[in-house]
């Protein structure tokens, strides 16, 4: 059976190159990677809105490549989310329908996204979470064969983000409408996905269905295809003072909150990992985790410094801004120490979408 | 006065139409297009406020007068040139605020459109032009009133024809030099009261900016 999207593509932007091969099915895709892997101009490709050097794009049969933006059926969500400032919602939400039964429909959408009652407001009279809403209603109106979502709620704190994604789910499993979601949140991969498209230096680096992810040894190479943050195999456990992530030569404490118990996998995105000062007390949150380890590598990246840490038999990846650290010695073979918050060791819960509430979800701070 | 102002508002009959469609246009152009040559085309087109309006008067005279397909239209010292001549100076105030005004649009709000299935016209009929509206409506008012006080530009290419390219800044001139102070003054006060309702009009119009995010 023919993928339901199809997309290869090349694309030359300055010194950063795209080369983007992807195949999905009529399901839930995550598009996973670092900042600046190129994630948001793969969608802006797929929606038509950057024009790529070559390439083919097709979806549910059609060849897209020669058709401007508004004839793909493809929707977008924006990171900024875009909604029109001079439209009230509903018509915010009408503004890709036709015919006289524009603004009927408009509101059936609204009431989709539970935001009866709220047509006439303009979208700055409206808070975080109901902007979403409205953006979200705004693309799924002209019933797009494929709808790709941008780091909707990245500017969302926790509670209202995994509620958000509730709603997205719904929405999907209502509509039937395959999403693409763009993200570099973990939580977000195992919430939302099916299928999972691992995503580094402008190109696609592994695929795998998100149930894998705890299964089989080919996850671990896809991690590492992808470069970027720690990835840990181990158990769930409780320990005397907490519930601890061990693997065989170290250990983690967890917030309070987790329930999981038993062999998972779990992921530290590298801004998560501190250093600390040698001299200086620890910060009570961090207390429990310090590690000690050997510098491997200390890499300059633009305004960010990435540091590859050796310490309880794993390879660590830090980074901070170049001045953050400017007193610390960074220089390789040396030791530092290092701590990971609780809250910041993203677990990789199977299914967790069913057993998480919203008061487990007390999510890392954005970098 | 009254045929003084009467050609007045003639002449603006004919370059508010003409500043609307020529200053949004290029505004647009500069502001949303990325083409060779578009930095010199932008200065090009500020050119005449900077340069003295005897300067751009004989350039016009010189070009009208040379040029022999002008010359033979004898469009100088008649009604076109006494419309033409002020339009020229005005220009790139509303060129310059349009452009500023389609510059705010943020783009993203386009692409939005564009996702939308909105083509390029219907995009900006959308969304650009009703968020850049109120940056258009002032530099609307203010060229407006640059092209009602033109004076050195006019008499350089129209002359001072009564009834025919005298507008109301000649007329005040020509009585000044008639030592009619009365209705010099008269007509100026015409003018002052034109000139404090675009201002107010444009402090109006610079209220808040809506083409960002929401």
């Amino acid at each position: 059976m023919a993928a339901w999207l199809d997309a290869r593509f090349a694309h030359r932007l300055d010194s950063f190159r795209l080369d983007v091969s992807l195949e999905m099915g009529p399901e839930i895709g995550i598009l996973f990677g670092p900042s600046g892997a190129g994630k948001s101009q793969t969608l802006r490709v797929l929606a038509g809105l950057t024009r790529p050097d070559k390439g083919s794009i097709r979806l549910n049969g059609r060849d897209l490549a020669d058709l401007p933006p508004g004839m793909r059926k493809i929707g977008l969500v924006f990171q900024e989310l875009a909604l029109f400032p001079h439209l009230s919602v509903v018509e915010n939400v009408a503004y890709g329908l036709k015919g006289p039964d524009r603004l009927k429909k408009a509101r059936h959408w609204l009431s989709q996204v539970r935001l009866d009652g709220f047509e006439k407001r303009l979208p700055h009279q409206l808070s975080g979470g109901q902007r979403q809403r409205v953006a979200l209603a705004r693309a799924l109106a002209p019933e797009p064969d494929l709808l790709l979502l941008d780091e909707p709620f990245s500017a969302l704190d926790g509670p209202l983000r995994s509620s958000l994604r509730r709603e997205l789910k719904r929405l999907h499993r209502e509509t039937g409408t395959p999403l693409l979601y763009v993200t570099h949140q973990i939580e977000d991969v195992c919430a939302l996905g099916d299928h999972i498209f691992f995503m580094n230096d402008g190109a696609v680096t592994a695929s795998l269905p998100v149930g894998s992810l705890w299964e089989n040894h080919a996850v671990e190479a896809a991690w590492r295809s992808l470069g970027w943050g720690t990835f840990l195999s181990g158990e769930v456990t409780e320990f005397t003072g907490g519930i601890i992530f061990a693997w065989e030569k170290g250990r983690l404490l967890l917030p309070p909150s987790t329930r999981f118990r038993g062999k998972t996998r779990a992921f530290v995105a590298p801004h998560h990992v501190k250093l600390l000062y040698p001299d200086l007390p620890v910060d009570p949150q961090l207390a429990e985790n310090v590690m000690t380890g050997t510098i491997v590598e200390a890499l300059e990246m633009g305004s960010m410094t990435r540091v590859y840490l050796s310490a309880c038999g794993l390879q660590w990846q830090a980074e901070f801004s170049r001045e953050a650290y400017a007193f610390l010695n960074l220089r390789e073979g040396e030791t530092a120490r290092f701590a990971v918050r609780p809250r910041c060791v993203s677990l990789l819960e199977p299914r967790p979408f069913e057993e998480v509430t919203n008061a487990d979800e007390d999510h890392c701070p954005a970098s | 006065m009254r045929t003084a102002l009467l050609t007045s508002l003639k002449v603006l009959a004919v370059d508010i139409p003409l500043l609307l469609i020529l200053g949004t246009s290029l505004g647009w152009l500069l502001a949303k297009r990325n083409f060779r040559g578009r930095e010199l085309l932008h200065l090009l087109l500020l050119l005449p406020v900077v340069l003295p309006p005897s300067v751009l008067g004989l350039y016009l005279l010189m070009f009208f007068g040379r040029v022999s397909f002008f010359h033979d239209l004898g469009l100088l010292f008649s009604f076109p040139a006494a419309a033409m001549a002020p339009l020229l100076p005005a220009l790139p105030i509303m060129i310059q605020a349009a452009r500023s005004g389609f510059a705010s649009v943020d783009e993203r709000l386009e692409d939005a459109a564009r996702t939308l299935g909105d083509g390029e016209a219907a995009v900006f009929r959308r969304v650009t032009f009703p968020l850049a509206r109120r940056f258009l409506l002032a530099g609307l008012a203010l060229s407006s009133a640059r092209v009602l006080g033109d004076f050195g530009v006019t008499l350089m290419v129209a002359g001072n024809i009564p009834g025919r390219t005298q507008t109301l800044p000649l007329y005040i001139y020509s009585c000044i030099e008639a030592l009619d102070f009365a209705l010099a003054h008269a007509a100026a006060v015409v003018l002052t009261v034109v000139g404090i309702g675009c201002l107010l009009l444009v402090r109006r119009m610079e209220g808040s900016g809506r083409g960002r995010l929401a």
